[in-house]
C-alpha cells in the first residue's frame, strides 16, 4: 500500500461514523452597508492599503499620462500583454534591474481592492521592480472576489497574483515599512472606455 | 534554540516572565494591535454570517476529505504539478530530499510556512548541504537569531526594534540607530540576491481548491510570490486539512482570514498557483510539486470532538486575544503551534502525554472561541483533553497547573469575570464529567475573593 492509500484509508476510517455537513452554498460577502460603485470601491481600498490611483478616461489619455510619468525613470520592464500605446517610451530593462515595471491587469476586484495579475503577462516584471504601474480597464472590474474567481476558473494560467497594495511589513517592532520584497510603490491606472 | 516539546512549559513560561520581561511587553503590544485591527475589520462585515459560512464549508470538506483530496490530486496532476503524499514529517523530508538530489539543488528560498516549521524543513535541507534562506522579514530575523517563530502570523513579534537594530548591525552592518526602513532595505538587498540565485522555492499553502487544483497563499511582503515564481522548482507543503471544494470558496476564506489575522480586507499579495509555467508564459517555475502532509492530522480527524480543530486557518486571532499567550509569547509552549490552537492540536499530533501540560495552559475564559473565524470550540476541546488526561492518569499536572493556578486566577474578580464566560462555551453536561478539573474551578468561581496581586504575580506563583 502506498502512503497515499494509507492516508486516504485513515481518513475514511475516521469519517465512517461521522455525520456529514452540507456545503452552505456560495459566499455572499454579507455586509451591513451597501458597497460603493465598483471602481470607487477599488480605488478606495487600494489607496487605503498604500497604493496610488490614477484615473484616465481612455487609453490615449493613459498613454499621455504614462509619457510624463516615465520622465523620472531610466528604463522599464514591460509585461507581455501590455498593448503598444501603453508601453513606456523608455529603454527596455531587465526586471531585476529596471526601476520601473509596467503591467496590464487582467481585471480587478472592488470588494478587496485587488489587481488581478496573470502569469502570462510575465511575473518578474510584476514582482522585482521597485515601482509597479498597473493598467486596468474599468470594464474589467469585478464587484466581488467570488465573481472574479468564477470567471478566472475557466481560463487559468500557471499562477495568478492579486496585488492589493505595495509590499509591506510590520515585522520590525510592529512599525510599517514599504517595499520589503515586492514593489514598494504601486500605481494603479484605471482606464475608462470613453473618447 | 530549538523546540524541545511542551513538557517544560511551566519552567519555560516562568523563565520568560522572570528573565525576559521585555518579551511580554513586545508580545502584548503586538497582539493587542493585531486584535484591534481584527475588531475594526469585523465591524465592516456581518462577521457572524461569514464565520458560520466558513465553519460549515470547512466542516463539509473535512467530512468528505477523501473525495476532495482525490479531486485535488487529479486536478493538480492535470495542471502539470506533481503530487506527493507524506504520512509523517520524515516522509515529507524524504520527498524534499529526493527533489533536491534529483535536481542538484544548492540553494533554496523559503516563504513563511508553519507546516515547514512543523516538519523541520530547514535543518533537514541544511543537513543535505542546501543553503536555506527564510525570506519573510520576520522569519529572516529569527533565522539569523537561530530561534523558532513565536507567533503563527508574526514570527518575530517577541522582538523589539532595538533587538532588530542590534542584530542587523552585527549581521548586515547597518548603523545601531538605523530606522526600520533602513533595516528593511538592508534585508531586501541581502535577500534579493538569494532570490535570484535560488534553485528551489518552498512554500506552504493557506488553501487548496479541489476543483481547479489551486494552492492559495496570503502575504503582505511579496516574498511568497517571489519564492514561487523565481526559482526553477517550487515545492508547496500543504496539510491535508487545507482543502476547500471550489476556487470560488477561496474568496470567502481569503477575506475572512485576512480580516481575522491583521484586519486587512485581503493580504497585499495573494498567489493562486495551479502548476508549472505553461508554454505561453515567459517565466515561472519549470516544476511544481505539492506535498500533501498528514503528520498527525488523520489522528485529529479520528477524534470525535477534536476534529473540529482541523478547521483552523492559522490566523492567530486566538493567540492575540489569549491572556495566557500574551504573558510569554509562543516559545514557552515548546513546539511549533502555540496559544489556544496549539494547546488543542498538540494532544492529537504529538500524543497526549507528550503534549502535557498544554491543555492546562488556559484560563478557559473563552475569548479565543469568540474570535475564531471558523468557530472552533477551543475551551470545550481543552476540557476534552483535560478529561482524557484524567482518564489516562496524567493528573499530577491537573493538580499543580490546573487547580492551583486557576484557583488563584479566580481570586481576581475582574479576570475572573472574563473567565466566567467559559460557562457559555462548556456544555452543561461537561461540568459533571470534567471532574475534578472543571468542578474544582467552578467551586472557586462561586466565591471570588479580591486580591491585590497582579495576574502576572499570581500566574508566576501558580507556575513556580
Ligand atoms: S483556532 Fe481559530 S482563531 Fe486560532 S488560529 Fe485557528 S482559525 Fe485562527
Amino acid at each position: 500500500m502506498s502512503a497515499r492509500d494509507r492516508i486516504l484509508g485513515r481518513v475514511r476510517e475516521a469519517l465512517s461514523e461521522r455525520t456529514a455537513v452540507e456545503h452552505p452554498g456560495s459566499f455572499e460577502g454579507w455586509r451591513p452597508a451597501a458597497p460603493a460603485l465598483p471602481v470607487d470601491g477599488l480605488a478606495h481600498l487600494l489607496e487605503a492599503a498604500g497604493g496610488e490611483i490614477v484615473r484616465q478616461p481612455n487609453v490615449d489619455a493613459a498613454a499621455a499620462w504614462l509619457a510624463s510619468f516615465c520622465a523620472d525613470f531610466g528604463s522599464s520592464a514591460v509585461g507581455e500583454t501590455v498593448p503598444e500605446p501603453l508601453r513606456p517610451p523608455l529603454p527596455a530593462g531587465a526586471p531585476d534591474t529596471a526601476p520601473l515595471g509596467v503591467s496590464l491587469a487582467r481585471g480587478a476586484v472592488a470588494e478587496t481592492g485587488s489587481l488581478i495579475m496573470d502569469a502570462r503577462d510575465g511575473r518578474r516584471a510584476q514582482l522585482l521592480v521597485p515601482t509597479h504601474v498597473v493598467f486596468v480597464r474599468t470594464r474589467d472590474v469585478y464587484v466581488t472576489l467570488r465573481e472574479a474567481l468564477i470567471e478566472l476558473a475557466d481560463d487559468l494560467p500557471s499562477a495568478i497574483g492579486f496585488h492589493s497594495g505595495p509590499s509591506k511589513s510590520a515585522d520590525i517592532g510592529q512599525i510599517l515599512v514599504k517595499g520589503v520584497h515586492g514593489p514598494g510603490r504601486l500605481v494603479a491606472v484605471l482606464m475608462g472606455d470613453g473618447d | 534554540m530549538s523546540f524541545t516539546g511542551p513538557g517544560n512549559y511551566r519552567e519555560e513560561a516562568a523563565k520568560t516572565i522572570r528573565d525576559k520581561p521585555e518579551v511580554r511587553t513586545s508580545i502584548t503590544a503586538a497582539t493587542r494591535a493585531f486584535d484591534a485591527h481584527r475588531v475594526h475589520a469585523w465591524g465592516q462585515i456581518d462577521a457572524d454570517r461569514w464565520r458560520d459560512w466558513a465553519r460549515d464549508v470547512k466542516s463539509h470538506v473535512l467530512g468528505h476529505l477523501d473525495e476532495y483530496l482525490e479531486q485535488a490530486e487529479e486536478q493538480l496532476t492535470a495542471n502539470g504539478a506533481r503530487v506527493h503524499w507524506a504520512e509523517t514529517a520524515e516522509d515529507a523530508l524524504a520527498i524534499l530530499g529526493d527533489i533536491v538530489r534529483e535536481h542538484g539543488v544548492e540553494s533554496a528560498v523559503k516563504a513563511k510556512s508553519m507546516l515547514s516549521e512543523e516538519l523541520g524543513v530547514n535543518a533537514h535541507l541544511e543537513s543535505l548541504g542546501v543553503h536555506v534562506r527564510e525570506t519573510d522579514l520576520g522569519e529572516y530575523i529569527i533565522q539569523l537569531l537561530g530561534q523558532p517563530p513565536s507567533h503563527i502570523v508574526g514570527p518575530a513579534i517577541h522582538l523589539s526594534v532595538d533587538d532588530c537594530r542590534r542584530l542587523f548591525h552585527e549581521r548586515l552592518g547597518t548603523p545601531l540607530d538605523a530606522e526600520p526602513d533602513e533595516l528593511a532595505g538592508a534585508a531586501r538587498d541581502a535577500l534579493r540576491a538569494e532570490f535570484l540565485a535560488a534553485d528551489l522555492g518552498i512554500s506552504g499553502g493557506n488553501f487548496l481548491a479541489a476543483d481547479t487544483g489551486t494552492v492559495a497563499l496570503i502575504e503582505n511582503e511579496g516574498n511568497i510570490r517571489l519564492s514561487t515564481s523565481l526559482p526553477r522548482i517550487h515545492v508547496a507543503c500543504v496539510g491535508i486539512e487545507k482543502l476547500v471544494p471550489k476556487l470560488e470558496d477561496v474568496s470567502g476564506f481569503l477575506q475572512l482570514t485576512a480580516r481575522a489575522a491583521t484586519g486587512q480586507p485581503i493580504g497585499n499579495f495573494v498567489s493562486l498557483i495551479q502548476g508549472p509555467r505553461k508554454n505561453d508564459e515567459v517565466d515561472g517555475p519549470e516544476e511544481v510539486h505539492v506535498v500533501l502532509v498528514d503528520n498527525g492530522r488523520t489522528k485529529l480527524l479520528a477524534d470525535d470532538a477534536a476534529w473540529e480543530a482541523l478547521r483552523c486557518v492559522r490566523c492567530g486571532a486566538c493567540l492575540n486575544i489569549c491572556p495566557v499567550y500574551r504573558q510569554t509569547g509562543g516559545h514557552a509552549y515548546g513546539w511549533t503551534y502555540s496559544g489556544p490552537i496549539g494547546a488543542i492540536i498538540a494532544p492529537a499530533m504529538l500524543g497526549l502525554e507528550e503534549a502535557m501540560p498544554l491543555p492546562y495552559a488556559s484560563s478557559l475564559c473563552g475569548a479565543c472561541t469568540d474570535v475564531c473565524p471558523v468557530r472552533i470550540p477551543i475551551p470545550e476541546l481543552l476540557v476534552h483533553w483535560r478529561e482524557k488526561a484524567v482518564e489516562q492518569g496524567l493528573t499530577p499536572m491537573t493538580e499543580t497547573m490546573g487547580l492551583k493556578a486557576y484557583a488563584k486566577l479566580a481570586q481576581k474578580p475582574d479576570l475572573f469575570a472574563a473567565a466566567g464566560s467559559v460557562l457559555r462555551h462548556v456544555p452543561l453536561e461537561l461540568g459533571g464529567r470534567a471532574l475534578p478539573v472543571l468542578a474544582g474551578w467552578m467551586q472557586e468561581r462561586s466565591a471570588p475573593k479580591s486580591s491585590k496581586k497582579s495576574f502576572l504575580q499570581m500566574w508566576k506563583e501558580g507556575i513556580e
